[in-house]
């Protein structure tokens, strides 16, 4: 090896490292990109379907909830939720039918079209899309029915006439004739005789009759599987010839068509130039337009922009959204300006978040920090069928779990697992839910460890011995959380319970094997959570109603609470508009969890989403997430401040350079003079 | 010849039976189909919801034994999960995800393309880095060079691969903003931005091993009688250390390269999770997290498939690199 030769190729390969240096970025997206009215945000799980009638998470929401437009949808802006008219030109009011039945008639909007798609050549040649009629409502109606689709909310629409029925019958005819199993659903549906409660009055009303009252049912009317399906899309997206499944091809009617779906990558969704709400007649549709009343609040907080009152939506012309499947990558990146928007990673809260405030340094670039509570609870439970600590023990165990409920500090738990994320919760019911009182204070969620020794006394365990077996009495807290982080919290209530003389023992198992001891009955103790599906009181009471325990159903009751009082108190509130007796109703429901303390109530989770200062009108929704038609952003100066963030550092790569040059050309010239 | 290879893939054959088998076991000792179930359908959905997607997927069979069926009837035993699970992945039918219902044999082919973006520069600036590096310290052996690489390769080797990850993004990706800190773009003119860092990561977290391991090959061949005549004839350095060093220390080299070959296809598992590189690594990993057996068995299949043959190659490269060894 010849020193010249060596030269040259240090010299070349130094000058490729200076070129590579002097052309990177850390810009991840294409240049046409740049000046574009784009939102970009980010997923982490890939959406299972897009199927309406099947999709149920929030990751696939982001789409359906843009893509598919519903009868109803929420207020952006107001807190409590309430629901407006979507492609229902009005909110229906109950309508009383002979036998206790109910109805609810939607008048819809003239003028809908379905996105344009090739599927349409199916009911008429050459044709691109069609009006939206009512019998769309209802094949997606019967879609939900249908058993075979296995749609999580078939339950939940079981009040319908005939709609359990219309199951039953399809089963039974496909068992029965293989001839009628291989019509198209459309046909299927038809022979099968539809469903009994649900009709079609020509092609723009639709009649929904119910076996017994039930107000709360509207909200399942903002949810995507009462939107409208094209019954060509489902025959044509069937996985055949090349063509994909209807569940990763979206045909909607919504203000967003999906352009590009690379479902465990990326998707983008564009904008409907004949969307609805940007056509005659339906402009001044409550849905098309942004909310007029805007609150001084959400003004000032700079989350709204009074300005954009009563204009036409959508204001973004494309919204990318990119798979981040680890935090610490994402939130980086929404630091550097590459999203839009973004949560805040436990590791980096306290360099953002100071005193319950976004930190002066992140002030300084601009970003605004906005807090929502979820429609959430995160409770202690008692499994309400044990010996000990159910009701089976009487008032020496409603003490006990007075004692324990006092006995945790739920304020320090949110704290130190949670940084401080949350709203103490007093009952079930969150802050937003109708219900909820701000004014009580549960006494038994005061922590108060005396407190808590002397009702343990009173329930005969002095100092937490059990006089049975004169040693501290032995409670099981049954959990799946295996790894030591996520055992952290169990132990914070443990040492609570431990403190007034209790004998914890945390039983950490599989999630299965957790599942299984919950199906058994043999648990004691446990940590649980709730979102709910929709704002109403009735889908957090429900978790305590005795007909979904545990031991009746398998239900979501997990604590096993039966209290005949309550259960009458509930079925009273539960399809109640929202009125005083609604609220006394709940107070007295309220009332019997206080003293018969079934859950202790920890907190209910608080949302905070952070944003830069180019994204306008963006504020956070709990329960909805099809809100990317109200926003809007400001691309000049995200690209002024996306450069600014986001000079590369070079002079490390030169530094780099010169020390390893530096390191090597001494040795090297050693050597030669030593040997040659 | 003829005969070896014939009997290493009756060997393989078995051994891919087994390691089905014992994925089959392992996975259900930990898990049942009410897991997979309530992981694909969501913790919220009714029992009913649980149990038609069992039937829909044929997870309502039991593992092992039918004992629907009397003791003569065949379909005792085949009419069980274990049964589907091997005539499944014996017929290279992979069926759907358990996850999201989508194509396995479509993500498989969807997820290539990416995972050969990152792993093949990934081998190829590798095994050039490490034999470049490895050479150069050999040369320079017993110097300070020689030493303080020595010591890099310790550090470089002690260090877990995932901080190597975390340190890159942030560091590169996040203060010197050299790269994106992460993603992927199938289109060439701006994939190379993204595949930048984690090929520089990979590159680095795996130098210190093969450096270590490749020098200590050319310095053993350094001390061939070969070479000094060769120096002895006057041949320089650079011909000396390429032509024959390096030659001659190819067989310990394909050892520790055609095993790695076939693995190109499998995908870097934390790199492409870390740095959303949509490929088979992420897949397998996602896999795992989301207790979806149907992609999982199909990815240890291939990846049980994909070392055996890359054992039966490096075989025959060692008979091709040198002719004295003999294939029997």
């Amino acid at each position: 090896m010849r020193a010249g030769c060596l030269s040259r190729f240090l010299v070349l390969t130094a000058l490729a490292y200076c070129l590579a240096v002097a052309g990177c970025t850390n810009d991840p997206y294409p240049d046409s990109d740049r000046g574009e009215k784009v939102l970009y945000s980010a997923f982490s799980q890939p959406p299972k379907t897009l199927d309406p009638a099947v999709s149920y998470g929030a990751e696939e929401h982001v789409i359906t909830g843009n893509v598919y437009d519903t009868l109803l949808e929420y207020h952006y802006l107001e807190r409590p939720y309430r629901l407006i008219p979507g492609l229902a030109e009005a909110v229906p009011a109950a309508q009383p039918l002979p036998e206790g039945r109910q109805a609810y008639r939607f008048k819809l909007r003239p003028q809908v079209l379905f996105h344009t798609d090739p599927c349409f050549t199916l009911s008429q040649s050459g044709r691109q899309t069609r009006e939206v009629t009512a019998p769309d409502f209802a094949f997606a109606m019967m879609r939900v029915a249908d058993p075979a689709l296995n749609s999580p909310a078939i339950s939940s629409f079981a009040q319908i006439l005939g709609f359990a029925d219309f199951g039953k019958r399809l089963v039974e005819l496909r068992r029965a004739d293989a001839a009628f199993a291989a019509l198209t659903p459309r046909a299927q549906y038809a022979r099968a005789g539809g469903i009994a409660g649900i009709v079609a009055h020509g092609d723009h009303e639709l009649e929904i009759i119910l076996a017994e009252p039930n107000a709360q049912i509207l909200y399942w009317f903002a949810m995507p599987f009462t939107t409208p399906v094209a019954w060509e899309a489902v025959a044509y997206y069937n996985g055949r010839d090349g063509r994909p499944h209807f569940g990763d091809h979206a045909v909607g009617t919504g203000p967003y068509r999906l352009a590009l779906y690379e479902k465990q990558h990326r998707f983008t969704l564009e904008r409907n130039a004949a969307w609805y709400g940007s056509l005659p007649p339906n402009v001044e549709a409550p849905g098309a337009v942004f909310p007029k009343e805007i609150d001084a609040q959400d003004s000032a907080a700079g989350r709204i922009d009074a300005s954009y009152a009563g204009r036409q939506m959508p204001f973004v012309d494309r919204i990318k959204f990119y798979r981040e499947r680890e935090d610490i990558p994402l939130f980086n990146k929404f630091l550097q300006g590459y999203y839009d928007t973004g949560g805040i990673i436990k590791e980096s809260f306290d360099a953002v978040v100071q005193s319950g405030r976004l930190s002066p340094e992140m002030q300084a670039r601009g970003m605004r920090l906005d807090k929502e509570v979820e429609p959430t609870i995160f409770y202690v439970g008692f499994n309400m069928g044990d010996q000990v600590v159910g009701t089976a023990a009487g008032e020496r165990s409603r003490k006990l779990r007075q004692a324990m409920s006092v006995a945790v500090d739920a304020k320090q738990y949110l704290e130190l697992f949670f940084n401080g994320r949350g709203v103490l919760a007093q009952s079930p019911l969150p802050p937003g839910i109708f219900g909820y009182d701000a004014s009580y204070k549960n006494p038994f969620r005061l922590h108060d460890v005396a407190r808590a020794r002397q009702l343990l006394a009173e329930a005969g365990y002095k100092n937490g011995i059990d006089p049975a077996t004169e040693t501290r009495l032995k409670l099981t807290f049954d959990t799946y959380a295996t790894t030591a982080s996520s055992s952290l919290p169990l132990e914070f209530l443990a040492a609570a319970w431990r403190q007034i003389g209790l004998d914890i023992e945390i039983n950490s198992t599989t999630y299965n094997q957790f599942q299984d001891k919950v199906r058994r009955g043999a648990y004691q103790i446990f940590v649980w959570g709730w979102g709910a599906d929709f704002p109403d009181p009735e889908n957090f009471f429900f978790l305590l109603e005795c007909r979904n325990a545990r031991s009746k159903s398998g239900g979501p009751n997990t604590a096993d609470f039966c209290h005949a009082e309550f259960d009458r108190l509930y079925h009273e509130m539960k399809y109640r508009p929202n009125d005083a007796q609604r609220a006394d109703l709940i107070r007295r429901m309220v009332a019997i969890l206080e003293q018969e303390r079934p859950w202790i109530e920890l907190f209910h989770r608080e949302h905070y989403t952070l944003s830069h200062a180019w994204l306008v009108n963006s504020k956070p929704m709990g329960i909805s997430h099809a809100a990317y038609k109200y926003k809007d952003v400001r691309p000049e100066l995200r690209a002024n401040l996306r450069a600014e963030w986001n000079a590369p550092v070079r002079w490390p790569l030169y530094l780099v350079l010169i020390l390893v040059v530096a390191a090597t050309v001494p040795a090297v010239r050693t050597y030669y003079r030593e040997r040659l | 010849m003829a005969a070896y290879l014939l009997r290493r893939v009756g060997y393989g054959f078995l051994t891919v039976l087994g390691v089905l088998f014992l994925l089959f076991v392992l996975f259900f000792a930990v898990t049942n189909p009410d897991d997979i179930a309530r992981k694909a359908v969501g913790e919220r959905a009714r029992p009913e919801v649980y149990a038609q997607w069992k039937i829909n997927h044929g997870y309502d069979k039991p593992l092992f034994l039918n004992r629907d069926f009397a003791g003569s009837d065949a379909r005792r035993y085949t009419d069980t999960l274990l049964a589907e699970h091997y005539r499944r992945m014996l017929t290279f039918d992979f069926g759907r995800s358990d996850a999201d219902d989508s194509s396995i044999a479509k993500r498989l082919w969807d997820g290539a393309g990416p995972s050969l973006t990152l792993t093949v520069p990934l081998f190829a600036l590798g095994l050039v880095a490490g034999i470049a590096l490895a050479l150069f310290v050999a040369f320079f052996r017993e110097t300070y060079i020689d030493r303080a690489v020595l010591v890099l390769c310790m550090l470089t080797m002690s260090v877990a691969s995932l901080l190597y990850i975390i340190a890159g993004q942030y560091l590169i990706g996040m203060l010197l903003k050299w790269f994106p800190i992460s993603g992927f773009d199938p289109n060439p003119a701006i994939a190379a931005r993204f595949l930048a860092l984690p090929v520089l990561v990979g590159v680095i977290s795996g130098l210190g091993a093969d450096v270590r391991f490749l020098r200590t090959v050319f310095i053993e061949e350094m001390s061939r009688d070969y070479v000094r005549t060769a120096r002895a004839k006057g041949c320089g350095d650079a011909r000396v250390m390429v032509r024959h060093v390096l030659r001659n220390a190819l067989i310990p080299i394909l050892t520790n390269v055609v095993v790695q070959i076939p693995f190109l296809f499998t995908g870097a598992l934390l790199l492409e999770s870390f740095f959303g590189i949509p490929g088979l690594g992420a897949l397998t990993v996602e896999a795992i997290q989301g207790n979806d057996f149907s992609t999982l068995r199909t990815m240890v299949y291939l990846g049980a498939l994909l070392f055996i043959i890359g054992q039966i190659l490096t075989d025959i490269s060692y008979a091709l690199a040198d002719p004295r060894v003999r294939l029997s």
